[in-house]
């Protein structure tokens, strides 16, 4: 080797130094500063560029190469236990922008004048949302045809002006429509602007109702064309999946419609609360807080509302005004708690039958009030109900008695016995919101505390945990899980879940579960319309008056603010609907649940259990009062006539000397009470008037005979046995009507007497 | 010229200047054109014998580089191509006939007797100079620069010809006064002289990429030329000082205007300057999207008008964005091959002139590959430095494929594993 000669050569000590050893050193320092710090510097910055900053940089690269195109879903129904519809989405359209591919300013504002001008925008605004550099700005959503009628002419125009019409695109959107309005509105719930889903079942099944937003994604070089290859995806959208409801439309507006009377008739100033529930399911057949808000319309609050906020200063309203939407909002039904008051006896009865504590001879003695350690705590009866049967003391909602079959269960009993009844657990329902129960916590409930408790008075539960507890004790003893969605479908129609019944365990045995049965179907039979009567069907039930507790201000003109509430179950012979009514601080002219919630329950009872086609089951007392159906005698001679109606049990008279009925009135099918009157006309005369005379606290048995001295008819309405009285008449006192003409009378439970709790 | 041998030191380092002297002047006796004897082919049967063939790993290793370089060139192109000439296959139709005419060129370049050159270095340098008055009195082109002498089919850069004529001249000057390289005069004085004349020319053009690179090859040709290294010290000192003043001055005005957008690419601050930073930003994008194994020959989407030409100075992120980390640490990897290859081959060349100018010549390919990547991944500011073998472009292809065939002449009177 070369080297080895020079190294070899007598001058080494030169030689190091000469000019070819240096030539050398200095190319290994050249080798090292190229290949070694040039060229790793080179492959240290690729490699922090691709493995460090890569995915950072991959993302930016794919967002400016893909154009990105959103295809809503849309979003699934939901519709009731029958298929009608409660929310669907209809189509609108969306205006995007691709806004890169404007070349030019003039295109730009050429754009933004006419988009300002067809949606009714700012036209700075959308000119700003023209200068951006991407494929994808939203200038307006949820436009109707009209306006994207428009916006295609001002397309075509732009396309023909400036060539830039293809930068506009119209997408398709979805807006939510509630057909129903504000029917079952704190079920169902609504959306937001984005279609998200923001109370209810809208809320709460989001996931399913939403489906998967479709994708159109186009590789775009940077002139905004189509790459010339392979590099478009389509990702269709998935349409959300319809939701079917438990809700019945046709309960929910009968709750709904009685609800909203009572609200107007007692005056109630929290709203009130009407959960029907299916007993041997948990599924919820109605849920009602009234009054509900327009689900088409939910940031508007009702018009009182809107008053009194603008009374408050400025400053002021607004904070207000997102707090009376959250109140209104509300789902009371699960989001409230309240004090159950007596209609809680029903657990406590339950709780010391299965104990085995009450036996045929238990006596509970009432002397107007109890004295617990230091408390007296009164009866409704100050005078006292004496000595009772475990049934009477039911019947008669006695407090003091309750005290004593509270106190026969011992505490730790009645807790063990109220967990198990679900009230310390939520329910579990598919519904957002619910409220966590407030109750003594272990070893703080003395016994004072329980004997409040036993009859409902300072503790908390939901109205749901409530008709929940009823339900268990009128079906065997099973605590259910109540659900509103029965099942859901996608958007072609297969069924992908339904919801089974739940059974989360059994409190009480089937035994004790009949016998409670008996005792609530005691209570109306005992208490009559004050205690939930409903003429010709076995309902059974519970009325309540909690105070309420721990109220910052009291709002009603009582002495306190009360919860009146009634909680009743049908048929009792073999249960099926448990209903659960309460007004929250009734300011009207009663509070007690016998008279203002009881009514409610038979007014709903009575239209709602035609509905369920349950059959009836009429007393001697109700059949005496029961509507008739006026006959057919028209066309038949007159000796026929009266002998049919005779036959039918109607008084006929006839007017006029022809020998054919040519009219009648009451007309053919007119329902009438028995024994009514029929005038019978054989010439063309003109009926004959009569002066309406008023039955206004009149009994059922009274209005009959009233009615016939006056010359008119009646058709009972409401709660005519038992002891109700007539409260309404359907045509007023001293109007003039024509002989026979039938009146509706509407009885309710007389409500100057029997506060039994 | 032979050296005057007065002027030597005294002493025994007369021998070995004596041995290269002798074989400086075997080597101008021979002829114009190398024709290797039947005899020394028969006798040094070997794939890799220098001395009587070219040296074939280093021509392996170039014609892979060239062979990836232009599939590279049409993956990034055509994109491009197919936008702006209709034509999918205008860049590769182009660089190919380039190619056949650069490789053409440089088999006549390795048979030509490269010390032949020695005599029309000043010559060359001579040319450079003419070529680089002739671009500033012809018309601008675009953004108002003047670096292309058009001629017909390709345009000629006669920067590219300032760079060989540097390297050229400067190999020319070391081997001819080496002994007194260690002088300033020799030395400093030549370097400055030459690099500050043409730098004057480059600047009026501009074109500071230019500069840079033939500031950094007189240096390196001085250096290995036996400048006394604290001259390379002070020099750096004044670069570093003259720098500053002319940012001060704003004499770097249109530098600084490319550079202000420097190392900000992916910040967006203002619309002009994002803009100014498009082509650095895409870069950038390209090389993220590679990842580790890219995203596939052909693959890139970069290449659809977001790096504007793509073909050119920055080829390479579409490379890695194809080819991932991996593919670009293996070429990479090839072109230090080459650089390791084309210095060491040199080193064992017979004279001091073949030395000089084929480390010359090899180190320009490694500090263009080098400032290249460096451009376009944002650490240097983005001015037009092209890649070897993988930039479109004729003139300089050929140029380069010219300097290549200097190489492989120089290799075949090397003495590499001539045993």
């Amino acid at each position: 080797m070369e080297d080895n000669k020079k190294k070899s050569t007598p001058p080494k000590k030169r030689a190091d130094k000469g000019p070819n050893q240096r030539l050398r050193q200095r190319t290994a320092v050249l080798i090292i500063l190229i290949l070694v710090v040039g060229f790793g510097a080179t492959l240290l910055r690729l490699s922090f560029l691709t493995m460090v900053q890569g995915s950072e940089l991959q993302e930016k690269a794919v967002n400016q190469q893909l154009s990105d195109t959103v295809l809503t879903a849309k979003r699934g129904s939901i519709y009731d236990a029958k298929g009608t519809t409660l929310a669907e989405s209809a189509s609108v359209w969306q205006v995007v922008l691709a806004p890169i591919n404007f070349t030019n300013d003039e295109q730009r504002q050429a754009a933004a004048k006419g988009l300002s001008e067809i949606l009714g925008l700012d036209y700075e605004n959308v000119l700003e949302k023209t200068k951006q550099q991407n494929y994808y700005t939203v200038v307006k959503r949820k436009i109707e045809v009209e306006q994207r009628d428009k916006v295609i002419e001002l397309q075509e125009k732009l396309t023909k002006d400036y060539d830039c019409g293809a930068v506009i695109q119209l997408l398709d959107d979805y807006k939510r429509y509630y057909p129903k309005d504000d029917l079952a509105s704190c079920v169902i719930g609504f959306t937001g602007a984005d279609e998200q889903g923001l109370e209810g079942v809208e809320y709460k099944y989001d996931d399913y109702l939403s489906g998967t937003p479709g994708r159109i994604v186009t590789a775009k070089n940077a002139r905004g064309t189509n790459m010339p290859f392979q590099f478009e995806q389509n990702v269709e959208s998935q349409d959300g999946n319809n939701i079917y409801l438990t809700i019945d439309e046709g309960i929910q507006s009968i709750c709904e419609k009685h609800m909203a009377q009572a609200i107007i008739d007692n005056n109630v100033l929290n709203r009130g609360v009407c959960i029907a529930m299916d007993v041997n399911t948990g599924a919820i057949l109605a849920m009602v807080t009234a009054n509900g808000y327009n689900l088409n319309d939910p940031y508007t609050l009702p018009t009182d509302t809107q008053l009194k906020i603008k009374e408050l200063p400025e400053k002021e309203q607004d904070a207000e005004e997102s707090k009376s939407l959250a109140a209104m909002w509300r789902n009371k039904c699960v989001a409230d708690t309240y004090m159950p008051g007596s209609v809680f006896k029903m657990c406590t009865a339950s709780m010391a039958l299965e104990e085995g504590k009450i036996t045929d001879s238990s006596r509970f003695t009432c002397g107007g009030y109890m004295r617990v350690e230091d408390y007296d705590i009164g009866c409704s009866v100050t005078s006292g109900h004496g000595t009772q049967t475990f049934l009477e003391s039911f019947c008669h909602s006695c407090n003091p008695a309750f005290i004593q079959i509270g106190q026969l269960v011992g505490i730790d009993k009645f807790r063990d016995y109220y967990t198990a009844f679900g009230f310390s657990e939520k329910s579990g329902i598919d519904l957002p919101g619910e409220a966590d129960d407030s109750f003594w916590p272990e070893g703080e409930m003395g016994m004072v505390d329980l004997a409040v408790a036993s009859f409902g008075q300072n503790f908390n539960i939901t109205p749901l945990s409530m008709i929940t507890a009823c339900a268990a004790v009128c079906n065997g003893g099973y605590v259910l899980q109540p659900y509103v969605v029965s099942k859901i479908t996608d958007s072609h129609g297969n069924v992908i879940k339904t919801m089974e019944k739940k059974v989360k365990r059994q409190v009480i045995s089937n035994e004790t579960s009949k016998k409670m049965c008996d005792m609530l179907a005691a209570y109306p039979e005992a208490n009559g319309a004050s205690g939930g009567y409903v003429a010709g069907y076995k309902t059974g039930g519970k009325t309540g008056t909690s105070e309420k507790i721990g109220v910052e201000k009291k709002q009603s003109s009582f002495e306190k603010d009360y919860i009146s509430s009634f909680c009743g179950i049908a048929p009792t012979d073999d249960p099926q609907i448990a209903l659960l009514v309460f007004l929250d601080t009734p300011d009207g002219g009663a509070y007690y649940g016998s008279q203002i919630a009881a009514p409610i329950f038979i007014n709903i009872m009575t239209e709602l259990l035609p509905y369920l086609e349950i059959k009836t089951d009429y007393s001697d007392e109700d059949l005496a009062y029961l509507n008739v159906s006026m006959g057919d005698y028209t066309t038949l001679s007159v000796d026929e006539a009266l002998k049919k109606a005779e036959a039918d049990g109607f008084i006929a008279t006839v007017v006029g000397s022809g020998s054919t009925v040519l009219s009648q009135i009451p007309t053919v099918s007119n329902q009438v009470a028995a024994g009514s009157s029929v005038v019978l006309y054989t010439e063309g005369n003109q009926p004959e008037k009569v002066t309406v005379p008023s039955f206004i606290g009149c009994a059922a048995y009274e209005a009959n005979s009233v009615a016939l001295e006056a010359g008119v008819n009646v058709s009972y309405n409401g709660a005519v046995s038992a002891g109700g009285v007539a409260v309404a008449q359907s045509i007023a006192e001293g109007a003039e009507v024509s002989r026979g003409t039938v009146i509706s009378v509407t009885f309710a439970a007389n409500t100057s007497e029997g506060n039994s709790d | 010229m032979a050296p005057n041998r007065k002027l030597l030191y005294k002493g025994d380092v007369n021998r070995i200047y004596d041995d290269e002297y002798k074989a400086e002047q075997s080597a101008k006796k021979e002829k114009l054109f190398i024709r290797p004897t039947r005899q020394r082919k028969m006798k040094n049967a070997k794939w890799f014998a220098i001395g009587m063939g070219i040296d074939l790993p280093f021509c392996i290793i170039l014609l892979i580089l060239l062979t990836i370089g232009t599939i590279m060139m049409f993956s990034a192109s055509y994109a491009f191509a197919y936008y702006t000439q209709n034509d999918s296959y205008y860049f590769l139709i182009r660089q190919l006939i380039f190619i056949a005419v650069g490789v053409f060129v440089m088999g006549v370049m390795s048979f030509f007797n490269y010390n032949k050159l020695h005599k029309i270095a000043p010559l060359v340098l001579g040319i450079a100079y003419v070529c680089l008055l002739i671009v500033l009195v012809l018309p601008a082109g675009d953004g108002g620069v003047r670096r292309w002498i058009p001629l017909g089919m390709f345009n000629i850069q006669p920067s590219e010809i300032a760079k060989f004529a540097v390297i050229l001249f400067f190999a020319h000057w070391a081997s001819k006064y080496y002994d007194k390289m260690q002088l300033a005069k020799f030395s400093v004085l030549p370097g400055v002289i030459v690099f500050g004349s043409i730098a004057m020319l480059l600047i009026l053009e501009p074109h500071y990429s230019g500069i840079v690179i033939i500031g950094m090859l007189t240096v390196l040709m001085l250096y290995i030329g036996g400048m006394k290294t604290k001259y390379l010290l002070i020099g750096g000192v004044i670069l570093v000082g003259l720098v500053l003043v002319l940012a001060v001055t704003g004499g770097l005005s249109y530098a600084m205007s490319r550079m202000d957008g420097w190392g900000q690419a992916l910040e967006y601050t203002t619309e002009e300057m994002w803009q100014t930073t498009w082509q650095t930003r895409n870069s950038l994008y390209a090389i993220g999207s590679g990842g580790l194994w890219g995203l596939g020959l052909g693959q890139s989407r970069q290449k659809y008008l977001y790096l504007p030409e793509p073909q050119n100075d920055f080829i390479f992120a579409i490379v890695v964005e194809e080819l991932g980390l991996i593919g670009a640490a293996i070429i990479l990897l090839i072109f230090a091959l080459l650089v390791w290859r084309g210095i060491t081959l040199s080193l064992r060349s017979k004279d001091k002139f073949g030395k000089l100018l084929g480390i010359g010549l090899t180190s320009q390919i490694g500090i263009q590959v080098v400032l290249n990547i460096l451009v376009i991944t944002d650490w240097l500011p983005n001015t037009g430095i092209s890649l070897p073998f993988f930039s479109y472009g004729g003139s300089s292809l050929i140029m380069l494929l010219a300097q290549m065939g200097i190489v492989l002449s120089i290799s075949r009177t090397a003495n590499i594993e001539r045993q």
